[in-house]
């Protein structure tokens, strides 16, 4: 299980005036400041479980994907994961673990999928059979089997993601981070990657804690979720819990013969509203809702958890 | 063990991969390198009229240049920016990802590329042996000169890691690596023989790793090394090259906490 308790990170942030003269300053006097990306964040992740970070850009979703998974030491805190501390990389830690960022291509370029995975089969260590099965396993589900011998750089975005996690399961990691894993894809991969996901976590049961900005993938896939805001853990629970959060609010709205109004208020003011929207304007249609999880996680990404 | 082996049998892939591109810089560089120092030697022996200096007639400073662009590639394994590079852009966390050591992959990687210009270092002196022919022909300065190239290769890429590791803390350190390459180059003999250094900059430059690069294994290819300064060479090599591994490590054990992974 992964157990992070008071996890910093800061970063020295070094500014620079704009323009040639900015920069020849900057040779002599750097002017610094400390930024924190992760701040005091804590939180536990069972085997089964998929958690799904929600952050606006910059948030810190990336970075402690990037300490979890070994590649960066953390300015402060305590990380456990299978036992392990991820930044001293054991190799008996990595052998357990895979990262998956929807950014950037860890496959090797110049040559076909197979190749890589030939070169992770040595890596890795995995035996002869395990590997045979993996490969037939994964490129039937992810449909991609016709394209392992192409060179990588000449697939498409899709296929490469694909190829990618591909690439990243074939030792059965124990857990598994995915950054951003359906970043650029169409609807159809999207769902594709999403259903294989699933599929995937049925099968193996392992640890997954992933990121994205598609709302749809952190509905299908994620048990739990937690929001980060400004490198802060403000809501860790379930996704169904979080229309409790913000209040009772309903989303109003109302089609006039001037045009269409959209109001969010909450639920005890609703008749009062109502009943003064009918008086002041000549209605033709309206309509009351529940806000949808996406406005709900708007809300709470721009102002943070105070209820309205 | 397995592991190293299809990590060399994948770089060879990936070299074969531009195989039309390897053949144009082989050849197109070696040529143009050849035909320039050529004429340029030609010149100065005609202007100075004297069929030889420091003990290089024309024929002997031919087969000199034509030695050193390879020797010098084959020290130089990977182009520029083999870490440097991966580093600025992100592709370095691959290795700190997956259950391996990265500067045992990397040097492997690296040394299968100094490996295979090894080959055509062969290839290239026994062509010229079949075509110019003037000197007999000596199999064990041949091998000899390929294998201390071969050490100092060894040599030149810890030396290079090092540099390139600065990337942990440097956005660019490309223009250091091509000051790196100089120095080694002009330094080593790789510009001007060694022998037309003036005397004392030869003692001076003996106390570096600079000669044990270039100037000592083409010299022993060309039979102009007694054989017992050639292993010596190769011992300072293996003792320059543990210096440089030392402080790759401590580089590296500082690096390492500062590394962001960037660009990812
Ligand atoms: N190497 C670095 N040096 C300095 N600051 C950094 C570095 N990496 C990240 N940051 C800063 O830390 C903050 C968090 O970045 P992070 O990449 O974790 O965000 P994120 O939540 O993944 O955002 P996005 O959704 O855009 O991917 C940002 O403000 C970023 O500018
Ligand atoms: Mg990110």
């Amino acid at each position: 299980m992964i157990k992070v308790s008071n996890l910093s990170k800061s970063f020295a942030v070094y500014h620079k005036e704009p323009g040639l003269m900015g920069s020849l300053r900057g040779l002599f006097i750097r002017k610094s400041s400390i930024k924190y990306a992760l701040h005091d964040v804590s939180l536990e992740v069972h085997p089964g479980e998929i958690l799904g970070l929600i952050g606006a850009n910059g948030a810190g979703k990336t970075t402690l994907v990037k300490i979890l998974s070994g590649i960066m030491h953390p300015t402060s805190g305590e990380v456990s994961i299978l036992g392990f501390k991820p930044w001293e990389r054991s190799n008996q830690y990595r052998r357990q673990m895979s990262l998956i960022m929807g950014q950037k291509s860890q496959v090797w370029w110049d040559l076909p999928a197979l190749d890589s995975f030939l070169l992770l089969k040595e890596i890795y260590q995995i035996d002869d059979e395990t590997y045979q099965f993996n490969i037939d396993y994964l490129s039937k589900t992810l449909g991609i089997a016709d394209h392992l011998k192409t060179q990588v750089r000449k697939l498409s975005l899709g296929e490469r993601m694909k190829v990618e996690l591909m690439a990243a399961l074939l030792h059965n990691p124990k857990v598994i981070f995915l950054d951003e894993p359906t970043i650029g894809l169409d609807i159809t991969s999207q769902k594709a990657v999403r259903e294989f996901l699933k599929d995937y976590q049925r099968k193996y049961n392992p640890i997954m804690i992933l990121t994205s900005h598609y709302m749809e993938d952190i509905k299908e896939l994620c048990s739990r979720i937690n929001i980060i805001r400004k490198g802060e853990m403000i809501y860790d629970g379930p996704l169904s819990h979080i229309q409790k959060l913000t209040g009772d609010t309903k989303h109003l709205k109302v089609t006039t013969k001037d045009g269409e109004l959209e109001f969010t208020i909450p639920r005890e003011n609703l008749a009062i509203k109502t009943k003064e929207i009918f008086e002041s304007h000549e209605v033709i249609d309206l309509n009351i809702q529940d806000p949808s999880i996406e406005d709900i996680i708007d809300q709470i990404l721009k102002h943070g958890l105070q209820k309205q | 063990m397995k592991g190293l082996a299809s990590v060399i049998s994948m770089e060879f892939r990936k070299i074969l991969a531009y195989r039309s591109d390897f053949w144009v810089t082989f050849i197109g560089q070696t040529l143009i390198q050849l035909i320039v120092a050529r004429s340029l030697w030609q010149s100065i022996f005609e202007s100075n009229q004297v069929e030889s200096m420091q003990g290089f007639d024309l024929n002997m400073i031919t087969l000199y240049y034509l030695l050193v662009p390879i020797g010098t590639r084959i020290l130089a394994g990977q182009n520029i920016g083999f870490l440097s590079r991966e580093i600025y852009d992100g592709t370095f966390t691959r290795y700190l990802i997956y259950p391996v050591n990265v500067f045992v992959y990397k040097s492997t990687t690296y040394l299968t590329h100094s490996l295979f210009y090894c080959f055509q270092l062969f290839f290239i002196y026994l062509i010229y042996q079949i075509i110019f022919g003037g000197m007999t022909f000596h199999p064990e300065q041949l091998f000899l000169g390929v294998l201390i190239f071969f050490v100092a290769s060894i040599c030149y890429m810890f030396l290079c890691m090092m540099v390139e590791l600065i990337a942990l803390w440097a956005d660019n350190v490309w223009t250091l690596m091509v000051m790196l390459k100089f120095f080694v180059t002009f330094f080593g003999g790789g510009i001007i023989p060694m022998d037309f250094f003036p005397l004392w900059s030869q003692k001076i430059l003996a106390l570096t790793p600079f000669p044990y690069l270039i100037s000592l294994p083409v010299k022993t290819m060309m039979g102009l090394m007694p054989l017992n300064e050639s292993i010596t060479g190769i011992g300072v090599l293996i003792v320059w090259s543990c210096i440089f591994l030392g402080m790759l490590q401590l580089l590296w054990s500082k690096g390492q906490k500062s590394y962001t992974g960037v660009g990812i």
